[in-house]
Parts: C-alpha cells; sequence; structure tokens
C-alpha cells in the first residue's frame, strides 16, 4: 500500500506508468506491457485515491503488477534499484505477482483469487470499525473464473461497500480477444444483476476514471465496480495493430519508437 | 487407554472452539453451508459477529480467511475434508500456503466414514495438503485429541488442515492424555511389528494389537496425529529393524501420499531395510453403502484386514486369528 499519496496530476503519472513499463519490458524484447498500458489510467487514479496507511490495493491479476511497481516508482514509494530488478533472477520484484510483490496488498499470478482477497480485507476492516476502501484491480479475462462470481455474490450480500473494482475490460486474453472465446457481455448489467453499483466508462479516460472512484466511495450499502474500456495498444500507435495484448513484443526496432512517443506525449503534457 | 466398546461424545471439537474463542478475540469462524455439520452451530449462537457464512462457495471462503488472516484474525474454516482439499487447493496453495498464513482449515467426515459416495469421501485429503509447503496436517483419533486439537493448533505460526470424524466421537484416550504435535507416540509397546496409525484407524489398530498379542505377535502400536511435519525420529526409533521384524501402517485415506507414503519415504531416506504393508485404500474410489463399517470392510480398513496384512507379512502359518468385534450399544463406539 502506498506510504503517501500521489502527487502528480494522473495524466501525467498514466504516461509515466506506460514509460516505465516500456522501459522495463524493453530489455527482454517482450513482457506484459500491454497490460501497463490498457491499466495506466486505472492505476493512476488509485493511487491518487487511495490513502496512504489506511486504504488498500488488490492487483488481482498478477500479470498487472508492473502498473502498480511503475507507479510507486514514479512517487517515490519504490526504489529505483528494486525497479530496475524487475523480472530479473533472484529479483523480489517478479514479473508476475507473488507474495514478494512489494506496493500492494494483494496479487497473485493464478487469476480470478484476488476479489476473493480484496473481500477478506473489507471484512476485517468492518470487523475493526475502519471505514478503509479496498481497490480491486480486475480483469475482464478473469471474469470466466468461477470464483469471480463466488465473490462478487459475497460481496454484495455483505454489503461491502467500501470494496471497489476497477475491471479493466481490455478484451484480451491469452488464446485471443475476450468476446472471440467467451460472451462476457453485458458486463456492467451482470455486475448490476448481481447488486453492485456498476459503471461503464472509457478507461483511458482518467478524469471520467478518477470522478468514478469519487462516485463510489459515496456509495453507501453496495460495492461499486468500473467497467473501463480499454485497449492493450492504447498510447502506443507505434504498436502493430495485431500486437499481442497479454504478451506484448517489444524488439529494439519498437523500442526507441515508444520511447520517442511516450516522451513526446509527456512533452506535449507539458510534464 | 480405555477398552472397547469406546463411550462417544458430541460435538467435542465445537464446544472447544467456543471455548477458545472466549479467550480469543481474534478467532472467526468460516462454515461453507455445513454449520452444524462441523459443529459450529455452537460457535455461531454464541459469538454470530464472529461468524461468517461463505456458503457454497469454497474458493472465495478460502480466499477471504487468508486475507482474514493477514490482518491479523485466526479464521478457522469448516466444511467436509473433501470439499475443504480437492475443490479450493489452488486457492489454499496461492491465498494461505504460499504466504504461510495462520488459517486452520477443519475437514469433517475423513476417508469412508462417510457412505456418500466418492464425492462426499475425503480419501486424498491428506495427501493434497501435505504437499503444499508449509502445511501442518493433523489426523486426530477421538475425543480426548479433538477437544485439545483446537488449542494445539491455534497458535501454529503457519496454516494447518485438521481432519476430524463427524458425529460420535470415540473416547479412547483417558482424560489425562496429552495431544503433541511434535510427537507421535507409542500407545502400545511390542517386539515384532511396528503399527503406525493415525486418525479414526488407531482404535482398529489397537484391536488388531489386542488379536494378534493373544496369538504370540507383539504388535507396538504407535498414534500418528501429526503426519507433517511428521516425527521422523519417533518412526525411525519405532521402526527400526533392530527392535522389529515388520512395519505396517493403517490410514482412513489413500495408501498414496498420506501416512503410509509419509512413513515409507523417512525409512527410505533413513536407510531403513524392514518390510512394510501399507493398510488403506489401495489406489480406488470407493462406492456403494448404506453405512461407514461396511466400507472399512470391503475396502480394507478393518480390524481384520490388519491382522490378516500382519499374519501374512510375517509368514505366519494357518488362519489369522479371528477378531472378536466388540459389540457397541447405542452411544458407543467400536472399530470394524
Amino acid at each position: 500500500m502506498p506510504v503517501r499519496s500521489a502527487t502528480l496530476d494522473p495524466r501525467e503519472l498514466a504516461l509515466r506508468i506506460r514509460l516505465r513499463a516500456g522501459r522495463r519490458v524493453a530489455p527482454q524484447g517482450f513482457g506484459y506491457l500491454g497490460q501497463a498500458l490498457s491499466s495506466a489510467e486505472q492505476v493512476a487514479a488509485v493511487f491518487g485515491a487511495a490513502r496512504p496507511g489506511v486504504d488498500r490495493i488488490v492487483c488481482s491479476p498478477g500479470h498487472y503488477i508492473i502498473g502498480p511497481f511503475a507507479a510507486a516508482a514514479e512517487l517515490g514509494l519504490l526504489s529505483e534499484d528494486a525497479v530496475a530488478g524487475y523480472g530479473q533472477n533472484g529479483s523480489a520484484v517478479e514479473a508476475i505477482g507473488t507474495e514478494r510483490s512489494p506496493v500492494v496488498d494483494y496479487t497473485c499470478g493464478s487469476l480470478g483469487q484476488g476479489l476473493s482477497a480484496a473481500l477478506g480485507f473489507a471484512l476485517a476492516d468492518r470487523f475493526r470499525g475502519s471505514d478503509a476502501r479496498v481497490f480491486t484491480m480486475v480483469s475482464d479475462g478473469e471474469l470466466e473464473e468461477g470464483q469471480v462470481w463466488e465473490a462478487a455474490l459475497f460481496a454484495a450480500h455483505h454489503r461491502l461497500d467500501r470494496l471497489v473494482v476497477l475491471l479493466d475490460a481490455n478484451n484480451s486474453q491469452v488464446d485471443g480477444p475476450v468476446d472471440s472465446i467467451t460472451t462476457l457481455e453485458p458486463i456492467a448489467a451482470k455486475w448490476s444483476a448481481f447488486g453492485w453499483h456498476a459503471v461503464d466508462l472509457d478507461g483511458h479516460d482518467v478524469s471520467a476514471v478518477c470522478d468514478a472512484l469519487g462516485a463510489a466511495a459515496a456509495e453507501r450499502e453496495r460495492p461499486s465496480v468500473l467497467v473501463c474500456r480499454t485497449s492493450t495498444r492504447h498510447g502506443l500507435d507505434c504498436l502493430p495493430p495485431d500486437a499481442d495484448g497479454h504478451f506484448t513484443k517489444l524488439p529494439p526496432s519498437l523500442v526507441a519508437a515508444a520511447e520517442r512517443e511516450l516522451t513526446g506525449q509527456l512533452e506535449a503534457l507539458g510534464a | 487407554m480405555r477398552e472397547p466398546p469406546y463411550p462417544t461424545e458430541l460435538k467435542p471439537y465445537g464446544r472447544a472452539l467456543v471455548d477458545l474463542a472466549r479467550r480469543r478475540a481474534d478467532v472467526l469462524c468460516l462454515s461453507g453451508d455445513l454449520t452444524r455439520q462441523t459443529e459450529v452451530d455452537l460457535f455461531q449462537a454464541e459469538f454470530g459477529e464472529r461468524f461468517i457464512h461463505g456458503g457454497m462457495a469454497e474458493a472465495n471462503m478460502m480466499g477471504m480467511a487468508g486475507a482474514l488472516a493477514r490482518c491479523g484474525f485466526v479464521p478457522f474454516v469448516h466444511t467436509f475434508g473433501v470439499f475443504a482439499t480437492r475443490r479450493p487447493y489452488d486457492q489454499i496453495a496461492n491465498a494461505i500456503a504460499y504466504p504461510n498464513l495462520p488459517v486452520r482449515i477443519i475437514g469433517f467426515m475423513p476417508g469412508v466414514s462417510t457412505p456418500g459416495g466418492p464425492s462426499h469421501q475425503a480419501t486424498d485429503d491428506v495427501a493434497l495438503m501435505r504437499a503444499l509447503p508449509n502445511m501442518t496436517v493433523v489426523d486426530v483419533a477421538d475425543a480426548v485429541e479433538t477437544r485439545q486439537v483446537v488449542s494445539a493448533v491455534v497458535d501454529v505460526p503457519g496454516p494447518v488442515y485438521v481432519r476430524l470424524k463427524r458425529g460420535e466421537i470415540p473416547v479412547i484416550f483417558d482424560s489425562d492424555h496429552v495431544l503433541r504435535l511434535d510427537r507421535a507416540s507409542v500407545v502400545v509397546a511390542g517386539t515384532d511389528v511396528a503399527l503406525f496409525a493415525s486418525g479414526m484407524m488407531l482404535a482398529a489398530a489397537l484391536a488388531a494389537a489386542r488379536a494378534l498379542g493373544a496369538c504370540g505377535v507383539s504388535v507396538s502400536v504407535i498414534n500418528v496425529p501429526v503426519i507433517k511435519p511428521l516425527d521422523t525420529a519417533g518412526v525411525l526409533a519405532a521402526a527400526s529393524p533392530s527392535s522389529v521384524r515388520l512395519v505396517v501402517t493403517a490410514e482412513n485415506h489413500s495408501i498414496v501420499g498420506g501416512l503410509g507414503s509419509a512413513v515409507a519415504e523417512t525409512m527410505a531416506e533413513a536407510g531403513v531395510g524392514c518390510p512394510l504393508r501399507r493398510v488403506g485404500l489401495r489406489d480406488t474410489f470407493a462406492e456403494g453403502a448404506l453405512d461407514a463399517p461396511y466400507l472399512f470392510e470391503r475396502y480394507g480398513l478393518s480390524t481384520a484386514a490388519i491382522v490378516e496384512t500382519i499374519w501374512s507379512a510375517l509368514g505366519c502359518s494357518g488362519a489369522p486369528p479371528a477378531v472378536p468385534v466388540a459389540a457397541a450399544g447405542g452411544g458407543e463406539y467400536s472399530p470394524v
């Protein structure tokens, strides 16, 4: 969990998350870059909203952990040395989140488990009379796991209103687009039917994500889910249209282009 | 130790958990839609605010329990052993065992103690839990140990799986018996055979030792309430060829991966060259029954099966001794 709040403008933080993720993936030439590109705005919004030492951050899909690592590094919560070890032999900063992963309160490479952990945190906070929020990153592919729906039922039944899910609907899983493998739609209506406060929004509109987190905080009685419509290529036009969103290739020829593109966007932002 | 037929008790676990909860505000109780069956209706009645219905959703229940443990609570999670282990195995591995959290998983109705068919029989739960790093695996033998197991496991630093008989629980040990998690204890001393038993098989092992003793075969019976971490020193002391000619294990579980495997691994790694026989389910599911005693007999878990195993392994001539089955009246328990 963060020890201090984000001080960067969330738009700038989202760009810096992409830039850092690209730089960490570049040495290997491939990695979990698509997840960082699709979730950058959600991560930036969470790190802006989470109260240090009070609220919790769950990154359910361990493959997304580069995003929280990058945000923490930008905010001075994680040392440059630690980030530099990302995905290296012997490093605690593993490419798929593990128990040794810093920054977040829970992550797991076996998908679909994070929401249950979030419920445990929310119950523990309720037992102790705390109003702490639990920010939970979940991916759309994880909705194929039954455990997510077990957890969704439980959260609504117990009115865990301090719980908010940021559902990264990037339509990407290992075998291809999620909607070519399983029909998840209508996603928001499913969560609504389960008793959640559900909103459908452009996940790359960081103001919209921040506002939705604010609205979720005001919810009483219901947990909230933000269905964030995103792309695993967002912010990197240099990636080919058919780039693998789960395990993105970033050959040397693309590294320089990606660096140029992202630093250009940062300059345009006046950062 | 008492003689069969043994008196029985109802809900020794449920009462012990309530006693613990009175002393420990950090104890939580989770139930997977088997509240009365796992004796925690008693907890729910007294500590409703610390009782959580997980519903029929074991994967979610294990994940929540892990996070509650991260927050400083000691969750006791209850369901049948088969549902507590097979269904949420990946959740236990990732959300409980790998982070080494103090979740206590209480699995009732071990092995073929239920005629509910393979779907309800926890016949590989010990093997599954034993394969997980950090996990302690406990299979207690009677009501005296069951009463003590709650306090014994509450402060174990990592996760614990406890396997408990459901319903009428026999009282085998005297009331001064002390359950130790670090010790396999010799409850009967003998010179020819070392017979290791866990859980429900202790009563049958004691009966087998008695029957064989009457025919001149001296059997020591070692109660093994903790299968992991196994008391390897105790096993080797009892199983050494200088002390016995034969080692036998008896478990209400598959012979693959449970007590028999644990003892075999210990002997093999120590170079103990003593013959070994494993009594248990012989790599099979157990079908077709009105009652548990039928299954114990049919699948080779009876007192007679232990006697026959030892008799033939020792090369004794003639028919093995008959096993007098102590008739159990209402509220009494006698092994098959």
